[in-house]
Parts: structure tokens; C-alpha cells; sequence
């Protein structure tokens, strides 16, 4: 199968996620601990995406306001839409990243990246220069790590026989919506 | 654009192939060769190249500057004539009038208006400036990942053969299926390729 084929059948894969991690990040006050890195929080925040249908006949749902404000993207949820696009804030240790994941392609959109103390700016130092350039390497794959990371533990669940279990808790929540 | 400051977009990519085993030497080469040549004092259409991260005039990339660590740091440098479609009307239409009036003919032959339009569009084309475009990117030489900074069809399609040209590698865009193939065991990894969509309400 060439990748466009690929691209547009496996699409839900990513959409899956978003809505599992939007889950997730309610479900226990947005903390989730990783293997690896140990305890992350994850929060979704003011910006959403949906999708309903495919192709031409594909409609678009665009949900701002703060967390709470959500339900409209929540009904959305309910009325059978996919969530597309999300804007996250994921916070380790005291590190806070700010992205935008667009859930088909896996694409980071607008990141913002901690604050560090090594912010100082331009430097024609070619040492310092390549120090800057390392650390800001090291933040975008840090938070490709914790976003992969997130993504093998649902893909864990969602191959696996805990699957049933933890659909009817997502779909539990998502009906919530519709109740309140 | 933000790799180097401000926010950034990305994709992933997984870098395919094999490196021979001077690596570093063997990209100080291509890097070079394949480097961006500038167009603006020539009639050409358009020029793709690498060039620094940090200075999109720096093609030469003295002490190996594209270096970080196990990464390498380049940016994409794409610069571009066009001209708009108005403007090749606006002179097209302009053109026949003028030959219609010299040659005192009522109608222009359709040879002629095809031969007018061309002729019309390499000269607006010889006088537009070059639009700059400049996506970077990060290879990182360990894991054979790379992040574009870039979610443009067209400039990652731009990459993929850029890439392929200059160093014989293929990049593999990670979209969450293939990503998730890499992730997970081989028996899980099974399990994926066979689910379908579920309905979460």
C-alpha cells in the first residue's frame, strides 16, 4: 500500500489517540506516569479540532474557550465527530510545553517550548551557538519522547484484551456530556 | 522556520538506508555539493539547496557548522520566480492589442496566442525577483530520526527528494501507524495492522 492510501486508512489511529489522551487527561487530574520519564501532566486546553466524515463531504468543528468550556467539543464527541486537532499543555518536572497535535498525521503545530535558563538570546559564539542549538534539540525530542511514550501506552491498550474495559470507560465519559 | 528560535511546527521522519562508515566526511561532501546556488543575478526559475541554520547567505558551512553533537542541522533553501496569473492576462491581452493594431488584423490566429503567451511569460518570469523560502530541519545520526519544521505538503515532498538526491536516504514520513509499528512488539505490531475503527459513544 503506498503511503497516501496508508495516510487515509489508518487515519482514526491517530484520531483514536487524541480522544483516548483527552480521556486520560481528565481522568486523574491529568497526571499519567510514564515508564520512562516518570510522572507527566497532561492538560487540554482552549483549542480543539473536530472532524465529521471523509473527503468533500468532511465537516470541521472548531472549539475555543477555556477547559471547562469544552462541552461543545464534547458534544461533538457525542454526535459521532473525531477529534483532529488539540492544543495540549504537558508539564514535567517544571518544564511546560505548549503544542498543537494534529491526530492523522502526528504533526506538532506551534510548540512552545519551556523556559530555560540557558535563554540568552543570539550569540556569535560558535561553542555557545552550538550549546543553543543542542538544547533546543533536546527539548522538541523530549517532548516527542513523552508524546510517543503516551501513544505506545495507548496503542498497548488498544491491541490488547483491556481494550473493551477501557472503551466503555471513554465512552462513559463521553456520554457525560450529553447529561450535563 | 523556529527550530532555532520562537515556536515551532514539525513532522517526523525515519531516515532509511545505510550510511557508509566515514559518516562525517561522507555528508561534509554532499552537504557542499548539494548546497543552495543563488539565482538572482541569472534568468533561471528556480534553485533548492542546503544552507545553515542560522544564515541562509552561508553555503559553505566552514567547521562543519551543520555539527551538533550526533545531529546534523541544516535548512532547506528554496527560492522561486513566479509570476501571477493576472499579470501574465493583463500583458498577454495588452501584447495582442499592440500586434492587432500594427498589423491591422481584426482577430489573432491561435498559433500566434499561444506563441504570444509564452513569450509573455519567460519575460515577466526573467523580471520577477526570486521569493526566498527556507524550511530547517534536525537529522539526528543516532536513532535515524529527523524532524522537518514544516507541515507544507509541498515543501516536505520538496525534502523528500532533496534529501534522496543528496545523501541516497529515504525518508519515511512517521504518520501514527507506521510510528506505532516502530513502538510496539512484533506480535503487537500485528494486532495494529488488523484493528478498525471503534466508535467512542
Amino acid at each position: 500500500m503506498d503511503l497516501v492510501d496508508l495516510i487515509e486508512e489508518k487515519r482514526f489511529i491517530g484520531q483514536e489517540f487524541l480522544t483516548w489522551l483527552w480521556w486520560k487527561s481528565e481522568e486523574r487530574g491529568g497526571v499519567i506516569a510514564l515508564a520512562a520519564e516518570g510522572d507527566i501532566v497532561v492538560v487540554f486546553e482552549k483549542h480543539m479540532l473536530l472532524e465529521y466524515g471523509e473527503g468533500e463531504s468532511s465537516e470541521k468543528l472548531t472549539c475555543r474557550g477555556l477547559q471547562t468550556e469544552l462541552q461543545e467539543a464534547r458534544t461533538g464527541l457525542v454526535m459521532g465527530k473525531k477529534l483532529e486537532q488539540a492544543r495540549i499543555q504537558l508539564t514535567h518536572n517544571d518544564y511546560e510545553w505548549n503544542f498543537t497535535l494534529a491526530g492523522s498525521l502526528m504533526e506538532f503545530r506551534n510548540v512552545k517550548l519551556p523556559k530555560t535558563e540557558g535563554d540568552t538570546g543570539p550569540t556569535n559564539n560558535p561553542e555557545e551557538r552550538e550549546g543553543m542549538v543542542l538544547e533546543r534539540i533536546f527539548l522538541f525530542e523530549q517532548l516527542e519522547r513523552m508524546v510517543l511514550e503516551l501513544f505506545r501506552l495507548f496503542l498497548q491498550v488498544r491491541v490488547g484484551e483491556g481494550w473493551r474495559e477501557e472503551l466503555l470507560k471513554v465512552r462513559e465519559w463521553v456520554n457525560k456530556a450529553e447529561r450535563v | 522556520m523556529g527550530f532555532i528560535n520562537g515556536t515551532a511546527s514539525f513532522v517526523r521522519f525515519s531516515v532509511e538506508g545505510d550510511l557508509p562508515e566515514n559518516i562525517w566526511d561522507f555528508i561534509a561532501d554532499r552537504v557542499v555539493a548539494f548546497s543552495f546556488r543563488d539565482i538572482d543575478e541569472t534568468y533561471e526559475e528556480d534553485s533548492l539547496g542546503w544552507v545553515s541554520v542560522l544564515n541562509m547567505f552561508d553555503t559553505e558551512f566552514n567547521y562543519a557548522s551543520y555539527a551538533a553533537g550526533n545531529y546534523v542541522t541544516l535548512s532547506m533553501r528554496h527560492d522561486e520566480r513566479k509570476v501571477s496569473s493576472a499579470i501574465v492576462k493583463k500583458y498577454v491581452q495588452k501584447e495582442e492589442e499592440r500586434i492587432k493594431k500594427e498589423k491591422q488584423i481584426p482577430k489573432i490566429s491561435r498559433t500566434m496566442r499561444v506563441e504570444i503567451k509564452e513569450r509573455i511569460q519567460n519575460e515577466l518570469m526573467r523580471k520577477s525577483l526570486p521569493m526566498p523560502a527556507v524550511y530547517d530541519l534536525c537529522w539526528n545520526l543516532e536513532n535515524s530520526s529527523l524532524l522537518f519544521f514544516s507541515t507544507n505538503k509541498k515543501a516536505q515532498a520538496l525534502l523528500e527528494d532533496h534529501f534522496k538526491e543528496s545523501f541516497g536516504l529515504t525518508l519515511m514520513q512517521q504518520i501514527p501507524f507506521l510510528c506505532g509499528q516502530h513502538l510496539l512488539d512484533e506480535e503487537d505490531a500485528e494486532k495494529l495492522a488488523r484493528i478498525t475503527p471503534d466508535i467512542f459513544l
